[in-house]
């Protein structure tokens, strides 16, 4: 296959980036869409320049570092996968593909399609997590918790944190990724004691940071490589509410 | 601003619920409006035009429903310069996402509303008022009671004159002949309930004067006066530019609707597998229905009149 790519290029985050064009030619289909930009970048080497930067760690989708917005679409035209999981066989030979990292206020771009996502560690901090020492593994049942909660605990669970709700978003929230974070949570006997504290925390977080407010567009939940769902925006909302009526922290 | 410093979900909670309460008002504007159908030469619109102007409860109402309109407005305002605020460098490729119908458009769906609204208001909400005032062919409604009492307080007045000696006797009797006939035309009319176009069909309490005629018997308060909706209606409606545009509103408040009515069940955690679909298709229903209940009137002015 041979590409044309229109990749955003930018020394650092002060610096005014540009797009730059390159050809990339002889690429195999079963190529991933990093694997195609490594080819890149070794061209790129050979001949003495810069290599494209972008964020990439485990390449099997789970640990959610990579996250290019391609072509209108954050981590591409596939759903439910991340950007390492994108294979070249979805385009065309002599297809032109742009390449842009996340745009949003919180997330600054270091270089080229790095984004700086310390934003997301930042509202984590504020309680998206059980503070106290809960011992070890507890007998099977000790606690009784619904399968139903459980699953959709499991569900909020499989976030990632890759920010691609957030690129995704026309308002650039984060309130896919918040929900996801106090629904997991909030599903569950453990995290219930906190729960109130928790979201009003988080909330003001998220609001403090600059993410936009959610128009209920669903671009998001579209997006998310790992189809976490809209319900959990609806569960934050009445965490959210039910806290700021009932609890008195 | 106070205001700013509330959390996103708080906002969006006030834009909801206000919004809501908007969602109330649609039916019953438009249940009125349909009441121009009736072929009654236009009894029943006149007296809830008359009923709409002057119960109190309307009145309270009334204020509730403006303050709804400005939170509902400034709050939408305030979000989305956040949300302009937090994506400053866009994307080169526009978003190729899938979302909800509507949503993407809300705020220029909402302004398009909004300026509706303002030609709405101009053309009868502040007619009522007198803040506009109605056309010179437009015609204005007026209690027999008004008009007696117009004439009873001319006379006073001119009684008083005769007292203080500022008339005399022979010029004051001249100018309270020449009154009693002035008068006279619209206080036989209504008092002997013959059928004409100055009285409306129940003959008793209202007469429709022309702007001339108000003027005659009470100067310049006429704008005081409500005009008469029916024709003034009527009238606006079979002008097909207004009609064509005020059916471009409806259309466009459809699409306002319609994620509105999904989005307050969504902002408000309203979300659940057992009722998502009924949320969807009252959301769809009530765009649906509203826009349309609306659009009957300039439809039937245009083609049926």
């Amino acid at each position: 296959m041979n590409l044309t790519l229109k990749i955003w290029r930018q020394e650092n985050a002060r610096a005014k980036g540009r797009f730059e064009t390159y050809k990339v030619e002889n690429i195999s289909p079963d190529c991933s869409f990093l694997e195609m930009l490594d080819i890149l970048n070794e061209q790129l080497v050979d001949k003495l320049s810069h290599p494209v930067c972008f964020d990439n760690d485990c390449r099997e989708g789970i640990c959610g570092m990579c996250g290019l917005y391609i072509n209108g679409r954050p981590h591409g035209p596939d759903d439910g996968v991340t950007t390492c999981q994108l294979h070249m066989r979805r385009f065309k030979d002599g297809d032109t593909i742009v390449i842009e990292p996340w745009r949003a206020r919180p997330f600054p771009v270091i270089r080229d399609l790095v984004v700086d996502r310390t934003a997301f560690d930042k509202i984590i901090q504020e309680g998206g997590y059980v503070s106290v020492t809960t011992g070890g593994v507890p007998d099977g049942n000790a606690i009784p918790i619904p399968k139903k909660n459980a699953d959709e605990a499991m569900d909020a669970a499989a976030c990632i944190g890759c920010g691609a709700c957030v690129a995704a978003c026309k308002n650039a929230s984060a309130m896919l990724f918040v929900s996801a974070k106090v629904s997991q949570l909030a599903l569950l006997p453990q995290g219930r004691p906190e729960a109130a504290r928790r979201v009003q925390a988080m909330v003001a977080k998220m609001d403090e940071l600059g993410f936009g407010n959610c128009t209920n567009t669903y671009a998001c939940e579209a997006e998310c490589p790992k189809q976490i769902k809209r319900s959990n925006i609806a569960r934050m909302n009445r965490e959210f509410l039910c806290a700021k009526v009932c609890s008195e922290e | 601003m106070s205001l700013v410093k509330l959390a996103s979900i708080t906002k969006k909670m006030t834009i909801a619920s206000v919004g809501a309460f908007l969602l109330v008002f649609l039916p019953m504007h438009m249940g009125l409006n349909l009441c121009i159908l009736r072929e009654d030469g236009g009894e029943w619109y006149r007296n809830v035009c008359h009923f709409m102007g002057t119960n109190w409860i309307v009145k309270i109402m009334e204020v509730v429903l403006m303050l709804s309109v400005l939170v509902h407005v400034v709050v939408a305002i305030l979000l989305t310069i956040e949300n302009k605020k937090a994506r400053p460098v866009g994307y080169a490729v526009p978003s190729k996402s899938k979302t909800h119908a509507g949503s993407k458009w809300m705020i220029y769906t909402g302004v398009i509303v909004l300026v509706f609204l303002i030609i709405h208001f101009i053309n009868f909400y502040f007619v009522k008022f007198g803040i506009v005032v109605a056309d010179d062919s437009d015609t204005y409604t007026v209690e027999v009671e008004d008009i007696q009492k117009h004439l009873n307080d001319k006379v006073t007045e001119l009684q008083e004159q005769m007292m203080n000696g500022t008339l005399s006797q022979e010029q004051a009797q001249e100018q309270m002949m020449a009154l009693q006939l002035e008068y006279m035309p619209f206080l036989q009319i209504a008092q002997t309930g013959q059928p004409s176009d100055k009285i409306s069909k129940d003959g008793e309490e209202l007469i429709n004067l022309s702007k001339e005629e108000l003027k005659q018997f009470v100067g310049e308060d006429f704008t005081e006066y409500e005009p008469d909706f029916y024709t003034m209606c009527k009238k606006l409606f079979a002008n097909p530019t207004y009609s064509i545009i005020y059916l471009f509103a409806l259309v466009i408040l459809g699409i306002h609707l319609f994620h509105a009515i999904n989005s307050i069940f969504q902002t408000f955690g309203l979300n659940h597998r057992k009722y998502n679909k009924a949320i969807e298709y009252l959301a769809a229903g009530y765009a649906l229905i509203i826009p349309l209940g609306f659009a009957i009137v300039p439809l039937f002015v245009m083609f049926c009149k």
